[in-house]
């Protein structure tokens, strides 16, 4: 280490808590990195080895990566909802922060962070030498700016609700050219994890005017060529990118990647992968279980699967009936069965959900035993909340084949129970203009890294007591809220454990969704395709892979 | 016959004009929300308002219909009370910009409550920068309004003065509460009229550079189709039809009627797994991107084995059947009674009459063709007309879906009239005057 870290006083509180066996290794790690340690130091005092980079074979230099995946209109990197347009500018462009596969956060741009003690004030160093596509140097202006479109309600980006909620335009200070200060209203510990959210591109300030497409300059590996939406993208690789390779040469290995819009439906993309015309399929914005189904007996092609908080959510409008009713809404959650609509519409490819939006994965995930599947005591639930007869309901369901899949076992499961549910399935473009409107739907959840992230956007009221945004049941709790704020600012994972227990136990009990398995993602790509790491929201973050011929 | 095409030519445009009225109508009327379909799912209800009004889906549809058809710019143009123009830049990028006295073009950017002007001279290439507050002008509430061109191509009026407070980030000054702001907005476009058929709202980029080239593949996929099977199948049908009742005849009708009934979908699955995965003999999806799709014949071979398997037995059967009832006439018992070679009776005297009712279906396929042919595309991945128009009706992308509409009305149309103009010379009793 060049320079003294001085270490955040909750390490030593963490390090306590490793050795006494309340936290596991990579919690340890995951909080102590988010806290300013670099990875190799948290290892170092977790007490494990330091994984070198084996790798098997020596890189190859060039080749074209063709990918099937859509290529959508965009034009202010802040406001990406999909995740397909993220996929071609993080090529070009890149994040402050990294959150790799094991959910472990690492400097990106950044060289390190500190956090203050209350952490409310956390100091960003930024790595040097690094220069934009277009010859200019990375410096802190750039990073002010980004974090001023973020904020700037005329760009509405999905940043300033996530980031917005602890940190004003006016706490983003530029001490000189290579730090910049943060002064949160709040104490907030993810603050790394959410620069690493996907609209979070770093901007040039003197270049971006707007539309990322006609002035694409990024710090990323590949310049823009072109980019024909609807049709086709490509980008090519840059002379002079900041991370080297193992053979000493600046990355990255491969000439650059094209990007081939085939549409939504799955098979032409299948065959096309089958065929070798395409080198690999963008799975990020679909469910790729009939994907995987299709491909993994072919030899020819490698499957890289990323265990994800990605999940279907059947979701009630608490301000509906007959849903405003708890002893309808859990007579409906317990006539899922779980392990059966694990089996059956995932193919057991998933973990079980308990319906709580909370991912055995997370770190501060709290162990709860699965709900069972109890029709009787759905029926007597609908008997006292007065329908002896049974009830019927509508449950709307986009076309993704999982998501209709779930809806009929649910319905068949509901059935003798006396609730009586009627399907109504619609293109998936209907289901996302309607998808907070309906009374009874399921809606696919993207996958999050942490806890706190989903709970904060959707199951909480704003200030003024209205629903945030994405609160598509308009439930919110008023203990669950608080509990919920207090978590915010924890760091010792025991307490933060603690409180996540009450918080999981209120949404079991009355809460207003369920959640039947947490699916498991996957890159499909062709053998020649080497060294691709991939993590859970499916980014194509290919920087050292390289291509065999 | 030259009044008559003139007769069809005019009805063919008023046939444009009513049809579009109906796709704009049907468009506005059905589900859907453009914003959550370009931006994505999760938009915040300030962006869906900041992108309708931008597009100018605020308008009432008369408006639009209106601004569609004849163009924006002119309504544009008296607002602003500047001439405006569009020029293409080197790179490809469509911009609006107005007209200065000395001929530069301006375009103008609210920055705060500071209206700032970007003037570029033709002649030397440079752009300056300075502030023109001069513009404002004042209204009857006392508010402070401009109409302009914003960077984007839309004519905008900014107010300043009005009553909601705006926080903005002013590059060098800071954050800095305003009352300065976008009120209204008008897209530019020339109108339909004059050749424009507008930009996407999916795509971003003007309809008329992805239209030509998706219908140029279409043509291709349908042409070469169209080719192969039309000849094939009306000889087929006509050996099936002159020996009623054979083997030849039951094979040929049969096989027809299995490929005819079997819907596309089927038809090209079937086909990519046995030929494409099993046997792995010519590719499965048709991966071209922006080339010709001449350039990779191999990717056409299934796609077109499909739209011919389909197109074959329908016509097969139909020509049978007109040649069977053309053989068991009277005056072709005649020719053979007067003892005239077979195969003169079948070429010079049936084969005229028997034609009648495949020609007419051939035509009407036609127009199936270029609709229908858009689950082909889908399920090979062919960037075609029929699987542009499907994202775009998907999308609610009104622009792209009228000039679909547009396409294929014309073609509809104008097939009906080649249609029509065969027949006379096929039959000589058929006069138009």
């Amino acid at each position: 280490m060049k320079e003294k870290e001085s270490l955040h006083p909750a390490i030593h509180e963490l390090k306590d808590h490793l050795w006494k066996g309340k936290i596991s290794r990579r919690e340890f790690m995951r909080f102590a990195t988010l806290l300013g340690v670099s990875a190799f130091s948290a290892s170092q005092m977790a007490g494990m080895v330091w994984p070198r980079n084996a790798m098997a074979a020596q890189p190859k230099r060039g080749g074209i990566l063709k990918i099937a995946g859509q290529v959508h209109k965009i034009t202010h990197p802040a406001q990406f909802s999909w995740v397909a347009p993220t996929q071609i500018a993080r090529q070009v462009a890149e994040y402050l922060t990294f959150t790799d596969g094991k959910n472990i956060t690492h400097p990106y741009l950044l060289k390190n962070w500190n956090a203050s003690e209350d952490l409310k004030t956390w100091t960003l160093n930024l790595r040097r030498g690094i220069k934009w596509n277009n010859g200019d140097e990375f410096t802190a202006d750039d990073v002010v700016f980004t974090f001023n479109q973020w904020m700037n309600k005329d760009v509405g980006s999905s940043m300033l609700g996530l980031v917005g909620k602890y940190l004003d335009i006016t706490g983003v200070e530029k001490v000189d050219d290579y730090q910049v200060k943060l002064h949160l209203k709040i104490p907030e510990i993810a603050v790394p994890e959410h620069l690493f959210h996907y609209p979070a591109i770093v901007l040039n300030h003197r270049a971006f005017e707007g539309d990322f497409i006609k002035a694409p300059v990024g710090t990323g590996p590949y310049t823009l060529e072109r980019y024909l939406p609807g049709e086709r993208a490509l980008v090519k690789r840059r002379n002079d990118y900041w991370q080297k390779g193992a053979d000493g040469k600046p990355l990255p290995y491969m000439d650059g990647m094209e990007f081939i819009d085939m549409g939504t439906e799955m098979s032409p993309q299948i065959a096309a992968l089958k065929a070798g015309e395409v080198d690999m399929i963008d799975l990020g914005d679909v469910a790729g279980v009939d994907v995987f189904q299709a491909v993994r007996n072919d030899s020819n092609i490698q499957i890289l699967p990323v265990t994800s908080a990605s999940t279907r959510v059947l979701r009630m409008r608490v301000d509906l009936k007959p849903w405003d009713d708890n002893r309808v809404r859990t007579a409906l959650k317990i006539c899922q069965h779980h392990e059966k609509l694990l089996k059956l519409v995932y193919f057991d490819e998933g973990l079980q959900g308990q319906d709580f939006h909370v991912y055995q994965h997370h770190p501060e995930y709290c162990e709860k035993p699965i709900p069972k599947y109890d029709p009787q005591r759905a029926k007597q639930l609908l008997k006292d909340a007065g329908y002896p007869n049974g009830i019927d309901v509508n449950l709307a369901v986009g076309t993704w084949p999982d998501v209709v899949r779930y809806a009929e076992v649910l319905k068949q499961d509901a059935a003798p129970a006396g609730m009586r549910i009627n399907i109504q399935t619609m293109p998936t473009s209907q289901y996302w203009e309607k998808w907070t409107e309906v009374d009874l739907g399921i809606t696919p959840w993207m996958h999050r890294p942490i806890g706190t992230m989903v709970l904060n956007l959707a199951y909480i009221n704003d200030d003024t007591g209205k629903p945030v945004p994405w609160n598509e049941t308009r439930w919110s709790d008023p203990e669950f809220s608080r509990l919920l704020k207090e978590a915010n600012g924890l760091i010792n994972v025991d307490e933060r454990r603690k409180v996540f227990c009450k918080l999981e136990d209120i949404q079991q009990e009355r809460g207003s969704i369920g959640i039947p398995y947490w699916r498991n993602a996957w890159y499909v790509m062709r053998q020649k395709v080497k060294n691709a790491h991939g993590v859970p929201p499916l980014y194509i973050t290919f920087n050292e892979a390289w291509l065999e011929s | 016959m030259a009044k008559f095409i003139v007769r069809r030519i005019l009805l063919l445009l008023l046939t444009m004009v009513l049809v579009s009225m109906a796709v704009f109508l049907i468009t506005e009327s059905s589900p859907g929300n453009v914003a959550r379909n370009v931006l994505g799912a999760f938009v915040t209800p300030e962006q869906e308002a900041s992108f309708l009004a931008q597009v100018g889906l605020d308008k009432p549809v008369y408006i639009r219909y209106f601004y569609w058809l004849f163009g924006s710019d002119w309504a544009a143009e008296s607002k602003i009370d500047m001439p405006i123009k569009r020029i293409t830049t080197e790179d490809g990028f469509e911009e609006w910009w107005a007209v200065r006295d000395d001929g530069a073009l301006v375009r103008w950017k609210l920055e705060g409550e500071d209206l700032y002007a970007i003037a570029r001279l033709e002649s030397t290439g440079t752009t300056t920068r300075y502030k023109n507050n001069e513009r404002w002008a004042t209204d009857a509430d006392g508010k402070s309004v401009f109409w302009g061109i914003d960077d984007q191509n839309h004519a905008v009026r900014w107010e300043k003065g009005a009553d909601q407070k705006v926080w903005t980030f002013i590059v060098g000054t800071g954050w800095m509460e305003t009352t300065g702001g976008p009120m209204e907005y008008i897209p530019l476009n020339k109108g339909f009229i004059r050749g424009d058929p507008g930009v996407s709202f999916r795509t971003g980029r003007p309809v008329s550079k992805s239209i030509w080239i998706r219908l140029r593949n279409s043509l291709v996929l349908a042409g070469t189709a169209f080719v192969i099977v039309m000849p094939l199948a009306l000889f087929l049908g006509m050996i099936a039809g002159l020996k009623e009742g054979s083997i030849r005849d039951r094979v040929l009708s049969i096989g027809g009627m299995m490929f005819s009934v079997t819907p596309e979908f089927a038809t090209g699955i079937f086909l990519i797994l046995i030929m494409a995965v099993w046997l792995k003999l010519v590719p499965g999806a048709t991966v071209i991107g922006e080339s010709a799709p001449w350039k990779r014949p191999d990717m056409l071979i299934l796609p077109v084995l499909t739209l011919t398997l389909i197109e074959l037995g329908y016509i097969l059967r139909i020509t049978r059947a007109s040649m069977v009832e053309v053989m068991k006439s009277p005056y072709i018992r005649t020719a053979y009674l007067k003892g005239l070679p077979y195969w003169r009776i079948v070429f010079k005297h049936a084969i005229r009459n028997a034609l009648m009712a495949p020609i007419t279906v051939i035509m009407l396929h036609v127009n199936w063709l270029m609709g229908g042919i858009v689950i082909v595309e889908v399920v090979f991945g062919y960037p075609g007309l029929g699987k542009y128009l499907l994202d775009s009706a998907m999308f609610k992308d009104i622009n792209a879906l009228e000039a679909g509409a547009m396409i294929l009305v014309t073609v509809a149309v104008l097939t009906q009239l080649v249609a029509d103009i065969v027949y006379t010379f096929l039959n000589p009793r058929i006069r138009y005057g």
